[in-house]
């Protein structure tokens, strides 16, 4: 056996907790599971059934913590984990698995799948079987500070365009701030109007905040990979910046997998409870919507939808408030058929948009989201995550659907009352 | 002669002009960064996008294409980020924004393009490591004055 095959093997029976090994027992092979996934039913193919793409980690599980199990091994009865199955099962585990949920909605039994594929890539990538993609992302994450490799004076560069533009500060490493508020890559580099929204937004309501220069990326490539110590470090940086600074609470950004690793993975990676709060954007926003400290002005005529990013809606709980705030600003809101919690991913998240070789079936997978879109006719979409919106707008253009994918937060940020002189429209 | 000199004036002039000529001028201000796209589908978009006689379909086409470049140029979600050719993401942006109808960017099309290209700037900027960036903004400025005097 080699080391790495050892080594994976060892990481997958570390993962098998209690909660593991109760759902693997009450697993009744119902295959609910496999109409909740879009991989599966855009395919057909009965491999991308979720509780199938456990396989290599239920056999291990059986045979090192079952009677049977055990008795089955140690007579040559059952069928070891091979290094050429932790590859095969490479697709499954990462490729055709955004570790969105849903079919941990769906399981009769309370299964958490998504929580056990989590646990899976651990294995994974300690057999060395992760796509080459996520391995650069978390070197650069550790080596650099981000995935996409977004250096302090790039941010910086972003932060004096954006006071130039709107003619607003925007304060960095200001000690005793209230927030403290992450970025994510993706925002800095592809959407960096982000900042400026958010800029505007604070300053009409009062909100006292800073970026820090220490630890701006609010994304976690250690978690998307499947390894726990590179998460933590990355959490921690963020904690000793956030302490550093004595801020109340920190901001997650509208990056979907960012608002699960800081909010709710976070303390269990570091192995305490914060000093600190954390709060989705769209979180804060409500809460300002509800103290009366957020005034927009003029209503979108457009037909407009949200989708729902997985990791903030389905697995955040932040249902309602992107609603409330979308009721300030569009008239002619709509819902997709299935929304909220039961939404479907877009089909990128969990490190599936940074694995080139899983395009292909992305794509296909997104033929689910056309299925929702169809059924409303939408002008327009509106998300409050990075990625999603970056692979929203692929895949329409592959299907070869007209319509815009805009941010919640910078449509709010286009409504503010009184905010002409800032280069914002009141319409 | 017009003489805009603020974001203020620069805005409130833009959206006084009708559709064509909004994405005329934002036509202008994406060949005026032209040079920091490499992606050559981008120049017969912004041909596309300044001509005033164009065809609907042409119209039509020349969105599409932009939309396409702009998606290939793009950084992907967790891939190692070249400013230089996030430079050209952003001119693609710029393109896309100028031939979007109105219906669709209640912002503006011709204000959504003048903001990617000056993001484009800033992309420059952060590789040079020179501080030319806030200038594009005095550029559109003197671009939009010569358009609505021409």
């Amino acid at each position: 056996m080699s080391a790495s095959l050892q080594s994976g093997l060892n990481a997958l029976k570390e993962q098998i907790d209690a909660p593991v090994a109760a759902f693997f027992s009450s697993c009744v092979r119902c295959g609910l599971c496999a109409n909740a996934c879009l991989f599966h039913t855009e395919t057909g193919e009965p491999k991308y059934t979720p509780i199938h793409k456990l396989e290599p980690l239920r056999r291990v599980w059986r045979q090192e913590y079952t009677f049977w199990g055990r008795l089955a091994k140690a007579v040559g009865l059952s069928k070891p984990v091979t290094d050429a199955e932790l590859g095969d099962w490479q697709e499954l585990v990462y490729d055709s698995c955004t570790m969105c949920g849903r079919c941990s909605m769906v399981c009769p039994v309370g299964n958490d799948i998504a929580y056990m594929i989590r646990k899976m890539r651990e294995g994974m990538a300690a057999a060395g079987h992760a796509p080459a993609g996520l391995i650069g992302a978390t070197k650069r994450a550790i080596e650099i500070g981000s995935p996409m490799g977004v250096k302090l004076p790039a941010l910086q560069a972003q932060i004096r365009h954006t006071e130039a533009e709107f003619g607003l500060e925007i304060p960095v490493d200001r000690e005793g701030a209230d927030y403290l508020l992450l970025l994510s890559s993706m925002e800095i580099m592809n959407f960096p109007e982000f900042i400026g929204a958010v800029a505007k937004i604070f300053k009409q309501a009062g909100v006292s905040w800073t970026i820090s220069s220490e630890a701006f990326e609010a994304t976690n490539s250690g978690i998307q990979i499947g390894v726990s110590e590179i998460a933590a470090e990355l959490v921690q940086r963020i904690v000793t910046a956030a302490e550093k600074l004595k801020v109340k609470s920190v901001i997650s950004p509208e990056c979907g997998h960012a608002y699960m690793a800081i909010r709710w993975e976070g303390p269990n990676l570091i192995g305490r409870p914060y000093s600190f709060k954390v709060v989705h954007i769209l979180e804060l926003l409500d809460q300002l919507r509800a103290e009366g400290r957020l005034k927009t002005t003029g209503m979108e005529s457009q037909r407009l939808t949200y989708h729902d990013p997985c990791q903030v809606s389905r697995r955040g709980g932040v249902v309602d408030q992107p609603r409330n705030l979308l009721n300030m600003v569009a008239e002619n809101f709509v819902e997709m058929p299935e929304t909220g919690t039961m939404n479907w991913c877009c089909g990128a998240g969990g490190g599936v948009s940074s694995n080139e070789r899983a395009d292909e079936i992305r794509l296909k997978a997104f033929n689910r989201k056309k299925k929702q879109l169809d059924a409303i006719h939408p002008d327009a979409i509106v998300s409050a995550c990075s990625n999603c919106r970056i692979h929203l707008e692929d895949g329409l253009e592959e299907y070869g659907m007209d319509m815009p994918v805009i941010s919640l937060t910078e449509t709010i940020a286009e409504h503010l009352a009184g905010n002409e002189a800032a280069g914002s429209k009141e319409s | 002669m017009s003489r805009i000199s603020n974001d203020t004036e620069f805005r409130k002039a833009l959206d006084a002009l009708d559709a064509t000529r909004q994405r005329q001028v934002a036509a202008r201000f994406v060949e005026h960064v032209l040079g920091l796209c490499s992606d050559e589908r981008i120049t017969h978009v912004a041909a596309v996008a300044g001509n005033s006689d164009a065809s609907e379909a042409a119209l039509a086409e020349a969105l599409k294409t932009a939309r396409a470049a702009t998606f290939d140029c793009h950084t992907r979600c967790g891939s190692e980020g070249d400013w230089s050719e996030q430079a050209g993401y952003f001119v693609a942006r710029a393109a896309t924004a100028a031939l979007t109808p109105i219906a669709q960017m209640p912002s503006g099309p011709a204000w959504q393009a003048a903001l990617s290209c000056r993001m484009a700037q800033t992309s420059k900027s952060i590789v040079t490591g020179d501080d030319t960036a806030g200038q594009e903004g005095e550029q559109q400025y003197r671009i939009l004055s010569e358009f609505l005097d021409s």
